[in-house]
């Protein structure tokens, strides 16, 4: 028996492994065939000339170490005053706006971001010779003048950790136009720097932000010092004095440098709700002097300090999934104050004399026509809804302002004068529509502002006094400014 | 002058017929990122969205983001729950659209 089954088992086994040898060699073969294939498809690849193109594009690309993006618009304002002595004015204007952003990553912690920008009214070249105020430094990009580029902002970041503190520091022009807020009226998605109620203009300096999440276990919590220098006393070169040429870049004796500091907090965003304030103090505020004899502006001399704070709330999404139209609305609610500390001196002039201004009672001495001490407050409020279709939005918004309220809000993009610097009642509904998704955009809006006091919008002297300038000069009383818009950006 | 802005506001209502339908909204994407994912996953919305290139999220978006809530709630268990919810197949689009405008090859400078 075992001499049969032997045999038999051997065969099998021999068959098995013939079997196997043949399916080895058929699956050599495939991959042979494979390896030829891919020889083949190998050898048709030109390297040489893919080389060539990565060295071209690396030629191309090299130095290129700015990102650019460009955000356009074309504005057409209507504008419309009514003066407390009775008459009315108005205008139509058309603008276009350029902003060209930069942005670069050398390295992992640091960042340079910038903007240029031009606004300009259709037609005009020489709107600067029109005021001493319009080539101000505050609104550079902000309010219509020439088609000349200027300098939004330009500031490095540079970022790191700290244990469990991530900071940035970083010095340069600062983003601090449209802030918190504000971006909303303005379709930013991203707001800038600063609440927008009482700080919205152009302005170079500094900032040092420590997020404090991590150590307090707060969602989104920050500090962050800001710095900032809103005038500089300096001559240019070449400026002449009474004995020749003066020595370039010295003090002029006149305003001294302005100069602001500011703690900004974010106390809690979660993404839905988010907490801001702020606290700043102002040294050397700027006011105007006046020859009295023919009512002529001088220049500007320093007229006292100025703090300010406000605590703000916005709310991204109303309630938990109520329904679709809440949840994508916004809500927000902000108050501020200001207070001023006049240093008294007087800035007036008759004649060419002081002396004579201060007898006859006109030194145009204090802050907002005040030589005391004064507060001011404002409340600024707003909602953000879905329009009619699909990514429209529409928005309403309220602010009102005391007697004594001064904002820094010389940079808002209304041609009618800041909306937030009123004392009195601000109004505005605005409607955005989506043309071409994000990258081309229509926005129609209508700002009215009813004025109970003067001075609103103005420097921090006589001029802001809320009875009128001198207390009796005629004032706007109400303003309104309807602006349609078309913006492309990407 | 009443001529030219009634121009005007007809334009931009005939423009409002001619707009876009529905689309992803990144700052939307963003804004539920820190409300819904932020806390679970211990980093900020830059930081999560430089995880991966934007081919890379496009695939684990595919679908309905099936590969996606594989990846995360395996990395982050605390997120199943979102990720596996009604909310996150709503939000999905945004959320996307987010991780998309600042992966890693993006070239989108974080501003801080």
């Amino acid at each position: 028996m075992r001499k049969i089954i032997a045999p038999l088992i051997i065969g099998a086994a021999l068959s098995t492994a013939f079997a196997a040898d043949d399916s080895l060699k058929q699956e050599i073969e495939a991959l042979k065939t494979q390896m030829a294939e891919l020889k083949s498809a190998q050898s048709k690849m030109n390297i040489d000339a893919l080389r060539a193109q990565v060295t071209e594009i690396k030629a191309h690309d090299a130095g290129d170490n700015i990102k650019w993006n460009v955000d356009f618009r074309t504005s057409y304002d209507v504008i419309d005053y009514k003066i407390t002595d009775g008459s009315k004015t108005d205008n139509a204007i058309w603008t276009n706006k350029l902003i060209l952003g930069m942005a670069a990553q050398p390295a992992d912690n640091l960042v340079f971001k910038g903007a240029l920008g031009v606004y300009k009214t259709f037609g005009q070249n020489n709107i600067n010779d029109t005021s001493m105020f319009q080539g101000f430094d505050w609104y550079g990009t902000q309010k219509p003048g020439d088609d000349s580029i200027k300098l939004r902002e330009a500031y490095f970041l540079y970022f790191g950790d700290m244990g469990d503190v991530h900071y940035s520091a970083s010095f340069g022009r600062r983003p601090s136009v449209d802030g918190f807020m504000t971006n909303l009226r303005a379709d930013n998605e991203n707001p800038a720097s600063p609440v927008g109620h009482n700080i919205n203009m152009e302005f170079d300096g500094a900032s040092f932000k420590f997020d404090l999440d991590k150590v307090t276990g707060i969602s989104g919590m920050y500090i962050k010092l800001c710095l900032g220098r809103g005038f500089s006393e300096t001559t240019g070169a070449y400026s002449q004095g009474t004995a020749g040429f003066n020595p370039a870049y010295i003090k002029d004796g006149m305003n001294p440098n302005m100069d602001l500091a500011g703690l900004l907090m974010q106390f809690y965003d979660d993404g839905q709700y988010k907490i801001m304030a702020n606290v700043f103090k102002g040294w050397n505020m700027m006011g105007v002097g006046m020859e009295l004899a023919d009512q002529s502006l001088t220049r500007f001399y320093d007229v006292g300090d100025m703090t300010g704070a406000s605590l703000s709330l916005q709310v991204n999404g109303i309630g938990n999934g109520i329904n679709d139209f809440l949840d994508d609305s916004v809500f927000f609610i902000s108050y501020a104050v200001n207070k001023t500390d006049p240093n008294n001196v007087p800035v007036n002039t008759y004649s060419g004399s002081m002396v004579t201004a201060i007898n006859y009672g006109m030194s145009g001495a204090g802050m907002l026509g005040s030589t005391e001490k004064e507060t001011g407050s404002s409340i600024y409020t707003g909602v953000q809804v879905p329009g009619i279709m699909a990514g429209q939005r529409l928005g309403l918004e309220y602010n009102h302002g005391s007697k004594y309220w001064r904002s820094f809000t010389y940079g808002e993009d209304t041609l009618a004068g800041s909306k937030l610097a009123t004392r009195g009642d601000a109004y505005e509904i605005y409607y955005i529509l989506p043309i071409v998704k994000k990258n081309l955009t229509a926005q129609l809006s209508y700002v009215y502002m009813d004025y109970n006091y003067a001075g609103s919008d103005m420097f921090f002297g006589q001029t802001g006094n809320p009875e009128g300038l001198m207390g009796m000069m005629p004032y706007v009383e109400s303003a309104s400014n309807i602006k349609a818009s078309i913006r492309y950006r990407y | 002058m009443k001529k030219v802005i009634g121009l005007v506001i007809s334009a931009f209502f005939i423009l409002g017929l001619m707009s876009t339908s529905a689309f992803a909204d990144s700052a939307k994407g963003q804004k539920y990122y820190l409300k819904y994912m932020k806390n679970d996953s211990g980093m900020n919305g830059a930081k999560f969205a430089t995880q991966h290139t934007q081919a890379e999220w496009k695939a684990l978006f595919e679908g309905k983001g099936e590969k996606f809530i594989a990846e995360y709630s395996k990395k982050f268990p605390a997120l199943e729950g979102f990720l596996k919810g009604d909310k996150f197949e709503k939000f999905m689009p945004d959320i996307k659209d987010f991780c998309l405008e600042f992966a890693s090859d993006s070239g989108n400078v974080p501003s801080c």
